[in-house]
């Protein structure tokens, strides 16, 4: 029977034309299609064009294959090789079963599976939504309530972005200093001018002017032209110091800024970046982004971009000069430029391969050395000091591998390339003689001219160095330019709703989610929280718990489903607010580096020392904290002083009571502690509910005794719902649970 | 561990794997590898579609052709991973990599991101993750062209 919302179900386009055609032809009528979708894998796991769809009729799956036209309008060639069709009544529904590296869409007809079809994960987020849609019109169900697919899962590159270079971009950065970046363009530009027009004055007209014609003058007027020429010469040397000076003084000021700049955005875009961005990151590579990578860009901004765009212009002004001189000779010099032009392109690559592999094993052993030294205690227990000793060499030796390749290729590729600048030089000097011999040229201009030549290879040769290091700088800003082009994937919306007064009532309907397509982690789930509630959790390990209070603090979406807090869907409330409102107390716990109470009142600087003994008094911290020698102002954190897990814990609790949340999340706050730490963390925690909603995540049962309701969940799904005594009296999934561990527990003399 | 004598696999009608561990009929099974990357074949686990271990199988070498032939295409499915023959070009636009690959005779182009984590080399395959979470594998880092282990190479770590 036809679903009741099947008639408002809004189709999409469907198959193209030409698919729609082949397929009528092979007899399967595509015009009531409810839903059609191309993959990329026949049954044998080989690359192919399939089709999957579905009528009111049945389930289609064709094999075939398109061959896209030579012309861009023309129709492309559509051939099926085969249409399996599953009647409708013999598909009670269908499911993704996810492989290593494939996704098979299984049928299922009276408890038995099916094989249906066979795709990459390519076809993972279409496949998804078509499932939805099949199984919402066999269950009669919303099928237009599709799921609100997160793309930035599958992000999609902005085009301009990608397309704009790294370069532009990284001038960018000058923008802002657009009227010091002028004169310091203007000063380069003369100081060049200056520097190509010497040889004008210090060779040519000395050779042809004075020294070639020394009897056309007398002597004083000889001494007079000599005097006015060493005094021109000097001049343009001194006007050139001081304006080199200027344009290097003014350029050491402006780029400290802009790198300062791009540091201050790739810590903007990373702390913009959801949780997931971190996860999938190493935290050593993360690090040298901002590190190493800004100071390789620096050091190519100071040293060597102001050298790049003077020599660019020198090389230019030189040819200039050396054209009006004489062309022949020019044309020589010229036709070598390509030459240099192509080798230049040709090292900018290699280099910029060899830098990646540098950095690449420079990144994992900054990596080897940050998890050696977060995992002392461990490496010692297990006496694995040679064991990570080997693991340290192993890694050394490639980076050593990676740094010899780069030094290698330096000491060879840039000595060839001041061999043929040399050679070049040598051609004209022979050639020039023989048109000064035959009177085409005079002595001064060949001698300008190999001043020129000499002159010119200084820029060409620093340009063929610089490669190295523009290459260097390259690939650390495209790094760079990654982390600032990531999109968060939590973002707030536009209009986001401010809530200055929650009162904290949270509403979960139908959420699913997965950290991975086809592995979903919470299917389903349904909850409740009244304000000022306790809601208990239990479950294994890996049922899903934690994954639930992620979503109410917004941390991650949802796939599917919505969490409301006070009625209003937490993806339009500001991020902001919810996590100023949503306060979590977890197993993990991290001190950041300064004193005990800078980490109290991280959540609310604004706090007094009043408010932070208050804190810590609630929380059973206050004690301890007085013993140590420098109290409130001990250290801790990164290199700071080392606490105990059940201090550190107190000191978190402390700065969520001065959060003051009106949701509160326990995620297995009390899991590491002893019983006698975890009974004083208890009641600090009884004095932290107060007033608040609060989600309570634990194995040990008798901690969730004062929740209002208890959920069971596993395998993503609850299981049991109900108070605390309702629980134990069905004699279900909690009651076994409370079982086992009062058995346990009675072993050890503390059971109930 | 189970050995032959306790565990018997079939293809129920619909061509998936089913199994009989110590004479009762567990249903739909998969096989899945402890050591999928350096020894597929070794110790790997029989567990329903309900994600419950049956039990683990230390050597496929100890089962007979037939049976043996069952747990490995099972494997080969459940494991199959498209091979590289060739690389064409590896590009590298704003930290996103561009592979154009060919994979049998069929030219395949695919996107990786964070090569540090997508890239992996055991020995002398390596494995290469898209964006998508597709792998591809090149079975022998020596045995493809040398034009495209040098593409290859500044990214293997």
């Amino acid at each position: 029977m036809p679903p009741k919302k099947m008639k408002e179900f809004k189709k999409e386009e469907g198959f193209p034309n030409d698919v729609k055609s082949a397929l009528n032809k092979c007899g399967l009528n595509t015009d009531n299609l409810l839903c059609s979708l191309c993959t990329d894998m026949n049954r044998e796991s080989e690359f192919s064009d399939c089709f999957l769809c579905f009528d009111e009729k049945g389930l289609y799956y064709a094999e075939g294959e398109i061959t896209l036209p030579k012309k861009k309008h023309d129709s492309c060639d559509v051939t099926i090789d085969k249409i399996i069709t599953y009647p409708i009544d013999e598909v009670d529904e269908v499911y993704i079963e996810r492989n290593v590296s494939t996704a098979r869409l299984i049928g299922k007809h009276n408890g038995e599976d099916f094989p249906v079809a066979l795709m990459s994960f390519k076809c993972l987020r279409e496949i998804d939504k078509f499932v939805y849609i099949f199984n919402a019109f066999k269950n009669g169900t919303d099928m237009n309530a599709m799921p609100a697919f997160n793309k930035d899962e599958f992000p999609d590159f902005d085009k301009k972005k990608k397309d704009k270079g790294i370069v532009f971009r990284l001038l960018a950065f000058y923008k802002k200093y657009l009227p010091l970046v002028a004169v310091v363009t203007f000063a380069i530009l003369i100081c060049t001018a200056f520097q190509i027009w010497a040889p004008q004055i210090g060779t040519r007209a000395l050779f042809d002017d004075i020294i070639a014609n020394p009897k056309s003058l007398s002597a004083p007027e000889l001494l007079r032209a000599l005097t006015i020429l060493v005094v021109e010469i000097f001049a343009l040397k001194l006007f050139k110091v001081v304006l080199d000076s200027a344009h290097q003084f003014l350029m050491a000021s402006i780029t400290p800024k802009v790198v300062y700049d791009i540091k201050i955005r790739i810590f903007t875009a990373m702390q913009k970046q959801s949780v997931s961005y971190y996860t999938s990151k190493y935290t050593g590579s993360l690090m040298k982004r901002v590190t190493r990578d800004s100071r390789n860009i620096y050091w190519f901004l100071i040293n060597d971009l102001p050298d790049v765009i003077v020599d660019i212009f020198m090389i230019v002004g030189i040819l200039v000069i050396m054209f009006n001189m004489n062309v022949k000779l020019s044309v020589l010099v010229l036709v070598t430029t390509p030459i240099f032009g192509g080798m230049i392109k040709l090292t900018d690559k290699m280099f910029h391969r060899l830098h990646h592999s540098h950095w690449v094993n420079d990144s994992n052993l900054s990596s080897m050395v940050s998890d050696n030294i977060n995992g002392q205690r461990v490496i010692k227990a297990f006496c694995k000091e040679d064991f990570e000793y080997k693991r340290f060499e192993k890694a050394s030796e490639k980076l050593r591998f990676a740094e010899q390749k780069l030094n290698m290729r330096e000491a060879t590729v840039f000595p060839i390339f001041q061999a043929l600048i040399h050679i070049v030089s040598t051609v004209i000097f022979a050639w020039g003689s023989v048109m000064v011999v035959n009177g085409e040229i005079t002595v001064g201009v060949l001698l300008s001219f190999i001043v020129y030549v000499e002159m010119i290879q200084q820029p060409i040769n620093f340009l063929s160095g610089v490669v190295n290091r523009w290459a260097r700088c390259m690939d650390s800003a495209q790094r760079v330019f990654e982390i600032i082009d990531s999109e968060p994937e939590i973002k707030e919306k536009e209009n986001a709703v401010s809530m200055k007064n929650m009162k904290g009532s949270i509403d979960i309907n139908e959420l699913e989610f997965e950290y991975e397509p086809a592995r979903p982690i919470l299917k389903n789930l349904s909850l409740h929280v009244e304000a000022g509630e306790m809601l208990g959790i239990v479950g294994k390990t890996g049922a899903g718990k934690t994954t639930i209070a992620l979503l109410i603090a917004r941390l991650y979406d949802p796939k599917r489903g919505t969490v409301k807090i006070d009625g209003v869907d937490a993806s339009d409330i500001k991020l902001s607010e919810i996590h100023r409102n949503v306060g979590m107390v977890s197993q993990d716990i991290f001190l950041f580096m300064g004193t005990i109470a800078d980490n109290i009142r991280y959540a609310n600087p604004d706090a007094t020392m009043e408010d932070v003994i208050a804190a810590a008094k609630s929380a059973a911290a206050h004690d301890f904290i007085m013993k140590l020698p420098d109290a409130y102002e001990t250290r801790v954190g990164s290199g700071g002083r080392d606490l105990s897990g059940g201090e550190r814990q107190r000191i978190s609790i402390a700065r969520t009571i001065i959060q003051n949340p009106k949701i509160l999340i326990l995620d297995e706050a009390t899991a590491a502690m002893d019983t006698e730490t975890e009974g004083k963390i208890q009641k600090s925690i009884s004095a932290l509910k107060e007033g608040r909603t609060t989600i309570a995540i634990a194995h040990r049962l008798s901690t969730l005794r004062e929740s209002n309701h208890l959920a069971v969940i596993d395998n993503g799904e609850i299981t049991e719902y109900g108070t605390y005594t309702e629980l134990l009296s069905k004699k279900g999934q909690f009651y076994n649970l409370y079982k086992i561990q009062n058995e346990a527990l009675s072993a050890i003399g503390i059971g109930d | 561990m189970l050995k032959q004598n306790d565990c018997k696999f079939s293809l129920n009608k619909n061509g998936f794997l089913q199994a009989e561990i110590n004479g009762e009929n567990v249903g739909r099974v998969k096989i899945v590898c402890t050591q999928p990357l350096t020894n597929p074949y070794e110790y790997i686990s029989v567990i329903s579609m309900e994600d419950v271990e049956h039990g683990i199988i230390k050597n496929i070498t100890d089962f007979d052709d037939e049976q043996r032939e069952l747990i490995l295409n099972n494997i080969n499915s459940r494991y199959f991973c498209p091979v590289i023959t060739e690389i064409a070009s590896i590009k590298d636009k704003m930290g996103s990599f561009y592979f154009d690959v060919v994979i049998g005779k069929t030219p395949k182009n695919f996107m990786v991101r964070d090569l540090t984590k997508n890239i992996r080399q055991q020995g002398k395959t390596v494995t290469i993750t898209d964006m998508d979470g597709n792998r591809y594998k090149i079975e022998d880092i020596d045995k493809i062209n040398s034009k495209s282990r040098k593409k290859l190479e500044p990214y293997l770590y």
